[in-house]
C-alpha cells in the first residue's frame, strides 16, 4: 500500500499564494423567460442557486418539474406555498419542459 | 469569516446536484442530447475562464472542452469546479483556521494549516477527481435522459495532491473502540438553517486506509479557493462526493447518521448492475456511489473535426479506473467493427489518469467514428454505450466514449 504513496522525504517550503483579500465572485445574469409569474420562480429558486441550474439541465417534463419543486420543498426545506409551488411547476413546464403526452409515463 | 452575500437572499439553501428522487424521463420525443443553452465563458479568483454552467454556487469546467484531457495533469486555474451549496467563505484567515477532529477520540484535535504541514509526514499521490455526475449527458444518446445538470466530461481533472494522511490524523487522536464512522464537514454552507449540511460519512476501516490524505497543495501549490482552499480530503479511486472542499471538521462517530447526501443525493439502485431494470430508480433500495468505474476519454480530436486526407492524426487522450489500473486502451476507427491497442504513456501511479495515444494514418476520405474503450487489470471493461445501465440520476457515466470526424 505504501508504495501508492510517494513520500516527500524533506518539508518542502510551501509557498503562500495566500488570498489576503476576500475573493470576489463573478455574478451572471442567467436569462430567465418572462412572464407565467416569473417572479415567483425568481423569489424562490433563486435563493439557493442560480437559474444556469434549470437551464443546464435541458428540457424536462411535467412529472419529471414537480418532482424536482417537491424535492426542494421536502430535502431542502425551500419555503415554498402549495400555491407557489404549482404555479413554479407550470412556468417551468411551459418554458422549460414539456407535457407528458397521453399514453407515455413520467416514470 | 467573510461568506458570499452579495444578493441577500432571504435564506433557503438548496443545493442539487443529486436528483434521485424521482423517476425515469421518458422524452416526449426522441432526443438527442438535452442541452440547448450554451453557458457564458467567465473568468472566477485564480481562474482561466471556464464555462460557468452556474456562479452560485459556483459549476465550472474548461472552456477547451475535450483537449484539457490531451495531459495527464489538468493545471489548477482549468480544474473544474462544483459546489454544493450558495454560502461559500469568500476568506479565510490562516491563522484562524482550524481542523477539528472530534467525537469518538481519546484527544480532540485542533490543527491549523501550519499543524498539518509541521507535525505530520508529508504524503503525495496523483488522483483523479471526478463528480459522480460526469458525462451523464451521453445516458441519452443511447437510452433516455437523466436528472441534474447535463455535464459531458468535463466534471473531472487529475492532480498531485500534497498533505497527510487521514489515518495518521485519526491516530493522533486515539480513535476508540467504538467508533465506526468518521464523518465530514466543509465551511460551504446553506442559505437557510433547515436545509441539510453537505455531510459526508465513510466507515472507519475506510477512513484508516493509507492512501486517503488531506490535502493542502494540489499540483505544488496552494489549492485554487475554488478547489477547496485551505485544505480538502483526497480519497483517490473514488468520486468525489466525499472529497470535501475546505474541510473543517472530522467527527468520529459510534453510529451512522442518517442525511440527505448520503442517503438520497449521490445514490445508485443497490444491485449488481447499479442500474434501473424495470420501473423507477426510486422503487429501489439505495446505495451511495463510491469506487469509480474503468473509463476512458478522447481528448484530441474533438467532434466535427475535419482532417484532410493524407494527415496523421495522433489521436489522444486519459484512461483510469478506481485504483487497479490501466492495462490497455483500444481504438476503433469503424464505429466499433475493429480494435487496436492504443499506446500507453507515462504511469503516474494507478489513481492517476493514464495517458495515451494512437497513430492515424487517415488514407481514405469520409466519415469516421473514432472510439475508445479501457481495461483495467482485473479485466473491468467499459461496456458499449447502448449497453451501460441506466440510473436516474445519471451516475457513473463510463461507456465507451466516440467522436465523429470527416476526413478530406
Amino acid at each position: 500500500m505504501t508504495k501508492l504513496l510517494l513520500l516527500s522525504v524533506f518539508l518542502a517550503a510551501t509557498v503562500f499564494a495566500q488570498v489576503d483579500k476576500p475573493i470576489e465572485m463573478p455574478y451572471v445574469d442567467y436569462p430567465m423567460v418572462k412572464g407565467d409569474h416569473d417572479e415567483v420562480a425568481q423569489q424562490y429558486c433563486l435563493i439557493c442557486h442560480s437559474w444556469g441550474y434549470i437551464l443546464n439541465q435541458g428540457e424536462k417534463s411535467r412529472p419529471y418539474w414537480t418532482g424536482t419543486v417537491q424535492k426542494m420543498v421536502n430535502e431542502f426545506k425551500a419555503p415554498i406555498g402549495k400555491e407557489d409551488q404549482q404555479t413554479i411547476i407550470n412556468y417551468l413546464v411551459k418554458h422549460y419542459g414539456y407535457e407528458v403526452k397521453s399514453g407515455q409515463s413520467g416514470h | 469569516m467573510r461568506h458570499l452575500n452579495r444578493r441577500h437572499f432571504l435564506g433557503a439553501g438548496l443545493l442539487l446536484g443529486a436528483s434521485t428522487l424521482l423517476g425515469k424521463e421518458t422524452p416526449a420525443k426522441p432526443i438527442a442530447i438535452p442541452q440547448t443553452y450554451t453557458p457564458p465563458v467567465i473568468a472566477f479568483p485564480e481562474k482561466k475562464p471556464m464555462v460557468t454552467i452556474s456562479d452560485r454556487p459556483p459549476l465550472l469546467k474548461s472552456a477547451k472542452g475535450r483537449e484539457i484531457f490531451t495531459q495527464a495533469i489538468t493545471p489548477n486555474d482549468e480544474f473544474f469546479v462544483r459546489w454544493h451549496l450558495p454560502d461559500i467563505p469568500t476568506h479565510i484567515d490562516l491563522n484562524e483556521f482550524r481542523l477539528e477532529i472530534k467525537g469518538s477520540v481519546n484527544t480532540p484535535l485542533s490543527l491549523s494549516v501550519d499543524d498539518l504541514k509541521s507535525k505530520f509526514e508529508p504524503a503525495e499521490i496523483t488522483a483523479v477527481l471526478q463528480c459522480g455526475g460526469n458525462s451523464r449527458k451521453y445516458y441519452a444518446v443511447t437510452g433516455q435522459a437523466t436528472h441534474g445538470v447535463q455535464w459531458d466530461h468535463g466534471a473531472m481533472g487529475c492532480a498531485v495532491w500534497k498533505g497527510v494522511r487521514l489515518k495518521d490524523i485519526l491516530n493522533r487522536a486515539g480513535v476508540k473502540e467504538s467508533a465506526t464512522w468518521v464523518g465530514l464537514n466543509g465551511l460551504e454552507k446553506p442559505a437557510m438553517d433547515e436545509t441539510p449540511d453537505f455531510f459526508r460519512e465513510m466507515e472507519i476501516h475506510e477512513a484508516l486506509e493509507d492512501q486517503i490524505i488531506v490535502a493542502y497543495a494540489m499540483n505544488g501549490e496552494d489549492l485554487p479557493y475554488l478547489n477547496g482552499f485551505p485544505i480538502r480530503l483526497v480519497i483517490p479511486g473514488h468520486f468525489s462526493d466525499s472529497w470535501v472542499k475546505m474541510l473543517s471538521e472530522i467527527m468520529v462517530m459510534d453510529t451512522y447518521r442518517k442525511s440527505f447526501f448520503m442517503d438520497v443525493a449521490y445514490t445508485v439502485p443497490d444491485n449488481d448492475c447499479e442500474c434501473v431494470v424495470s420501473g423507477s430508480d426510486f422503487e429501489y433500495k439505495r446505495k451511495p456511489i463510491a469506487s469509480m468505474k474503468v473509463k476512458s476519454v478522447i481528448g484530441y480530436p474533438s467532434s466535427d473535426t475535419v482532417i484532410k486526407k493524407g494527415s496523421k492524426v495522433k489521436i489522444s487522450g486519459v484512461a483510469f479506473d478506481q485504483g487497479k489500473g490501466i492495462k490497455e486502451v483500444m481504438i476503433s476507427l469503424d464505429g466499433g467493427k475493429s480494435w487496436s491497442a492504443a499506446k500507453l504513456g507515462q504511469d503516474y501511479g494507478k489513481f492517476a489518469f493514464r495517458p495515451w495515444s494512437f497513430e492515424w494514418d487517415t488514407k481514405a476520405k469520409g466519415n469516421f467514428t473514432i472510439m475508445a474503450r479501457a481495461i483495467n487489470r482485473i479485466g473491468n471493461i467499459q461496456p458499449l454505450a447502448d449497453e451501460i445501465g441506466w440510473n436516474a440520476g445519471g451516475y457513473q457515466y463510463n461507456a465507451v466514449d466516440s467522436v465523429n470526424v470527416k476526413i478530406v
